[in-house]
């Protein structure tokens, strides 16, 4: 692998100071504790993976000092909120529950939760793969060309990464021993995520492929063997996958989510609303959110660009309340935006 | 007619609703399931889960499982439901694209015609036409954009599409106010291309969901199954191999689904069978060394005989049943070439070959026969097709000397549109060479059991000849499917009045020295059905023949199968237990490869699809598997394939 796919970072623009006031979990379910405790599934380490994990800021805990109190879902303060997220006026089109609906309906937990005898590792790779290959659907779209050799996405339309006014992302490149932020048109970035992604999809060392290898989920209640929370153990180690994977797992899914932001920021309507592709959009992108969050995979930190379709999500139902979605979500915003198009 | 049905619906898609309480209990509730929001069917909607506990049954119908259904339910059956609810992302989402081109089915070499093409199958209901179907989607696209209120969500901006944005009655203006204006929806604007990928998209993340869901719901079966068995056991070993011989399969599944299978991953021990569009070998997965039947089809040669969507209908339905009576589909994959069925090996060969080999059957015999015939043909009618080709070619016997159908290309759902021109054409006497049609009906694309040798007589000969062509042996179909005015399910009770006769008199009632003959005597069969004076039957056996080989409306089985069970003939027969019972021929078997009841020496063992997957990686064209890791497009991604890629579970635990 070439030093050009040796880094991806982030980079926000201007949006520093903005982070405290404006995710309170409305859900009184949430306990802060405890989605920031670091369970099993959230590696930080800068694994062998040589994507620098985070230039971010440390994950600040979502909820900060003011958990609102969740009764008072009076319009002001879902007003307040949306402001926070300093959308443009009008709002994009995907924030208009109309637009934000799906093709499916049902409860999406259902395809996200671990089955209770698989081994985690094994159904984190499984959630990977069927997520990446939802995105890279709707990413073909955009991105084949045309026989003018003209694609939909490309570095006119979208010369940077970008995730609305308030987001781009940058293609970190490794030279020598440092590493160098590049900005990269949106679909070449995309190209170089892709290829990152599929280099270790494919690599049957970071998800072995070998029927013999796979192993089962512990539990304590029925066997005893197993030795859980010894200081080498991993996620997957059982069924054979390697000690970084967790954190190439976090690293991809974060790389899919910029990806989904980027398509509905600058793609929504261009093309995939005059495709008649936005229920299938908004279908796995809230199932991709709610796989996401249920096995710790993207920090809610992360997923700031596209806070607001959260919030709407859980306010509409589309999230189930006991979802860790839901948990990150301001409802408050969320029914502010049903308040808006007169459906709540 | 669809937007009239639409506001039948209006209230029914509501987003909020789904966040009942009881939806909490994730993920053993059928109702929590994500449901598609395209359009379902609601007469079958109980049906649709056959084999499912009654529990599911009611758990779908009460949260409304399925959107009402868009199309008039005039004639429809109930069941019809596994069929319409499989087909809910072809018809109401890939198929819109597609149902311009319906309008003239098999007219060209497109390969989306081919698609469409089976889209029309699929469809349910009335119309009648490929017009009348092609309407709730063309109509839609057709709509002068002026008509069209510019409101965001807005009731017809996707009329057809889905009465679910319809749904909510919403006041459409003050959102204007907070809400980047919607424009005129415009999928033109872009090259064909993205209007190709549109299609692919739509029905990618439709599959996604369905196959999803079915695959959850199948797991929380499996896993009610071992918390049933933990409970039963408080030894705890015993309950640690419970559990972990769950995790483990459920694991390797999930393994299996991930990855990508190719024919290098198994060893081909003999060719079975050859046919025009391909050929099916006994092969030996080299992982595990266990045993299949691998049919492989020519993908050109699919384009070319317009055969895409009988490859899709045998596909659905081998992947839609779990009975003991069809044979079993295990995956499906391609290449850019081929396409790949992995299915069970039957050892015990066809009843084409016993026939042949025994000439005619005692009466005892025959009736074990047809009575396992009469439970396999109404396992398919349950889930909601009709075979349409039922003949003693595509009755195999496994390894117990059981009956299985198999070949279901010619399998439909409940439509009358099909092939009619082919046997019109023929009705008038044109041409005596059907196979040269290229729309011609194609009954065979292979068998199992395709031989040529020493024929009894000129036309076991003929018959024999038939198998390899693209046409095969009109002998077993009914007369209603080929005059054109129109079939049910009944259809498959004639066929299994023709192999009756077959099994006791030793030719089919209406073989002819060519297939031109055999259509007008089967249009004729008034006239030309015949008992030779020479072979006595018994009274009840040849009763039951005649309530058979009829015209549809008198036709014995036309209310349910249950009718021709209860026949005299069957008296005795214990229907429920007759799978169980042995078989009057077992075969002998000397291991799991055996092919001995397969004419092996007369096929041609040359494996062309392997020679042809080396010529090309020697020319260097991307081998598969060994190409680079970003292909410009996937097999799988070719539109008309879409979709045909299918995993069982079951692959793991055989």
């Amino acid at each position: 692998m070439s030093n050009l796919f040796s880094g991806i970072n982030a980079r926000l623009r201007g949006t520093s100071s903005k982070t405290s006031s404006s995710k309170a979990p409305a859900s009184p379910v949430s306990e802060d504790g405890r989605l920031h405790s670091p369970g099993v599934l959230s590696h930080q380490s800068k694994s062998s993976s040589n994507l620098s994990a985070s230039k971010l800021p440390p994950p600040s805990p979502i909820s900060p000092a003011l958990p609102a109190p969740s009764q008072s879902t009076n319009s002001a303060s879902g007003d307040d909120a949306l402001a926070s997220y300093r959308l443009p006026t009008p709002l994009p089109m995907w924030l208009n529950p109309a637009y934000a609906k799906h093709i499916v309906r049902g409860n999406f937990m259902t395809l996200s939760s671990r089955p209770k005898t698989v081994e985690p590792g094994e159904w984190m790779a499984h959630q990977v793969v069927e997520h990446y290959r939802n995105l890279w659907n709707f990413v073909h779209v955009v991105s084949a060309k045309e026989s003018t050799g003209k694609n939909i996405c490309n570095s006119s339309s979208c010369p940077r990464m970008s995730a609305g006014p308030n987001h781009s992302y940058t293609w970190l490149n490794k030279l020598g021993n440092r590493y160098e932020r590049t900005e990269l048109p949106a679909i070449e970035y995309i190209a170089m995520m892709q290829r990152w992604i599929s280099s270790k999809v494919d690599d049957t060392k970071i998800f072995p492929t070998d029927p013999a290898g796979v192993s089962f989920s512990h539990n304590a209640n029925i066997a005893n063997t197993a030795l859980l929370g010894s200081p080498d153990e991993w996620v997957g180690k059982r069924s054979g996958f390697p000690k970084e994977f967790g954190s190439i797992c976090e690293t991809i899914f974060l790389q899919m989510f910029r990806v989904y932001a980027h398509l509905y920021w600058e793609h929504f309507v261009d093309p995939f609303y005059h495709l008649n592709l936005e229920k299938q959009l908004n279908s796995c992108f809230s199932h991709f959110v709610l796989t996401a969050t249920a096995l710790d995979l993207i920090k809610p930190k992360e997923m700031e660009p596209m806070q607001p379709l959260i919030d709407l999500w859980a306010a509409n139902g589309t999230f189930p309340p006991e979802s860790k979605a839901y948990e990150y979500a301001n409802l408050k915003a969320g029914t502010r935006l049903l308040q808006m198009a007169g459906m709540a | 007619m669809d937007n009239q049905g639409n506001r039948l619906y209006l209230n029914f898609g509501n987003n909020n609703d789904r966040l009942a309480t009881t939806d909490r209990t994730y993920p053993t509730t059928p109702s929590t399931f994500p449901q598609p929001v395209f359009q379902g069917q609601p007469a079958g909607q109980g049906a649709a889960q056959q084999g499912q506990p009654q529990g599911y049954q009611q758990g779908y119908a009460s949260a409304g499982y399925f959107p009402p259904n868009q199309y008039p339910a005039a004639g429809y059956s109930s069941q019809l439901g596994a069929q319409a609810a499989s087909d809910y992302s072809s018809a109401g989402q890939g198929g819109y694209g597609q149902a311009r081109s319906a309008a003239a089915p098999g007219t060209n070499n497109d390969p989306n015609t081919g698609l469409a093409h089976q889209f029309s199958h699929q469809n349910l209901g009335g119309g009648g036409g490929a017009a009348a179907r092609a309407s709730p989607y063309g109509a839609a696209r057709a709509t002068p954009p002026g008509q069209r209120p510019r409101t965001a969500g807005a009731q017809g901006q996707q009329a057809g599409y889905g009465s679910y944005l319809n749904a909510p009655p919403m006041p459409t203006q003050a959102p204007q106010e907070y809400f980047a204006p919607a424009p005129e929806r415009n999928p033109d604007k872009y090259g064909p291309n993205a209007n190709n990928n549109q299609k692919k998209c739509s029905q990618l993340a439709s599959d996604f969901f369905k196959d999803s869901v079915k695959r959850a719901r199948e797991r929380n079966q499996r896993q009610s199954e071992m918390e049933q068995k933990l409970a039963e056991t408080t030894d705890p070993r015993r309950r640690e191999s419970i559990w972990a011989t769950g995790g483990r399969r459920e694991g390797s599944y999930l393994r299996f689904l991930r990855t990508k299978d190719k024919p290098e991953n198994y060893n081909t021990i003999k060719i079975i069978g050859k046919g025009a569009f391909g050929e099916v070998k006994l092969v030996q997965k080299k992982a595990d060394g266990k045993v299949y039947a691998m049919k492989s089809l020519i993908k050109t040669e699919m384009f070319k005989k317009d055969q895409l969507a009988h490859v899709r209908a045998e596909r659905d339905i081998l992947a839609e049943s779990d009975s003991p009576w069809v044979v079993k589909l295990y995956t499906t994959f391609q290449d850019v070439n081929f396409l790949y069925m992995l299915m069970e090996f039957l050892p015990g060969g066809d009843l084409m070959t016993m026939l042949i080999k025994y000439e005619i059957f005692s009466e005892d015999i025959t009736r074990f026969y047809i009575a396992e015939i009469v439970l396999a043909i109404e396992a398919v009618h349950k889930l909601g097709f009709i075979h349409r080709d039922i003949k003693p070619d595509n009755i195999l016997l496994d390894r117990g000397g059981h009956v299985k159908l198999t070949d279901f290309g010619l399998s439909t759902g409940f439509h009358k549109l099909h092939d009619n021109n082919y046997y019109q054409q023929l009705l008038q006497g044109k041409s005596t060479k059907p196979r040269d049609n290229r729309n011609s009906i194609a009954i065979d694309q292979i068998n199992l059991t395709v031989s040529n040798r020493s024929q009894i007589n000129d036309w076991r000969r003929s018959r024999r000849l038939m198998a390899y062509s693209t046409v095969g042996t009109p002998d077993y179909i009914a007369p209603e499917i080929f005059t054109g005015h129109g079939y049910t399910f009944d259809c498959d009770w004639w066929s299994l009045g023709t192999i009756m006769f077959e099994c006791l008199v030793g030719w089919p009632p209406f073989c002819a020295e060519d297939s031109h003959d055999t259509y007008r005597k089967i249009v004729n069969w008034r006239q030309s059905l015949y008992f030779p004076d020479d072979i006595q039957l018994g009274v009840e056996a040849e009763n039951l023949i005649r309530s058979l080989i009829c015209n549809s409306e008198n036709r014995l089985g036309r209310g349910g199968a249950h009718e021709i069970k209860s026949h005299s003939f069957f008296r005795g027969v214990e229907f429920d237990s007759l799978r169980r019972i042995r078989a009057p021929f077992e075969p002998r078997l000397t291991s799991n490869i055996d092919t001995t009841y397969f004419p092996t020496d007369e096929i041609d063992q040359t494996d062309n699809a392997t020679l042809l997957r080396a010529a090309q990686a020697r020319n260097g064209a991307a081998g598969p598997g060994g190409g680079p890791v970003q292909q410009e497009e996937s097999p799988e991604m070719s539109l008309p394939f879409i979709g045909y890629t299918f995993k069982r579970f079951d692959n793991n635990f055989r």
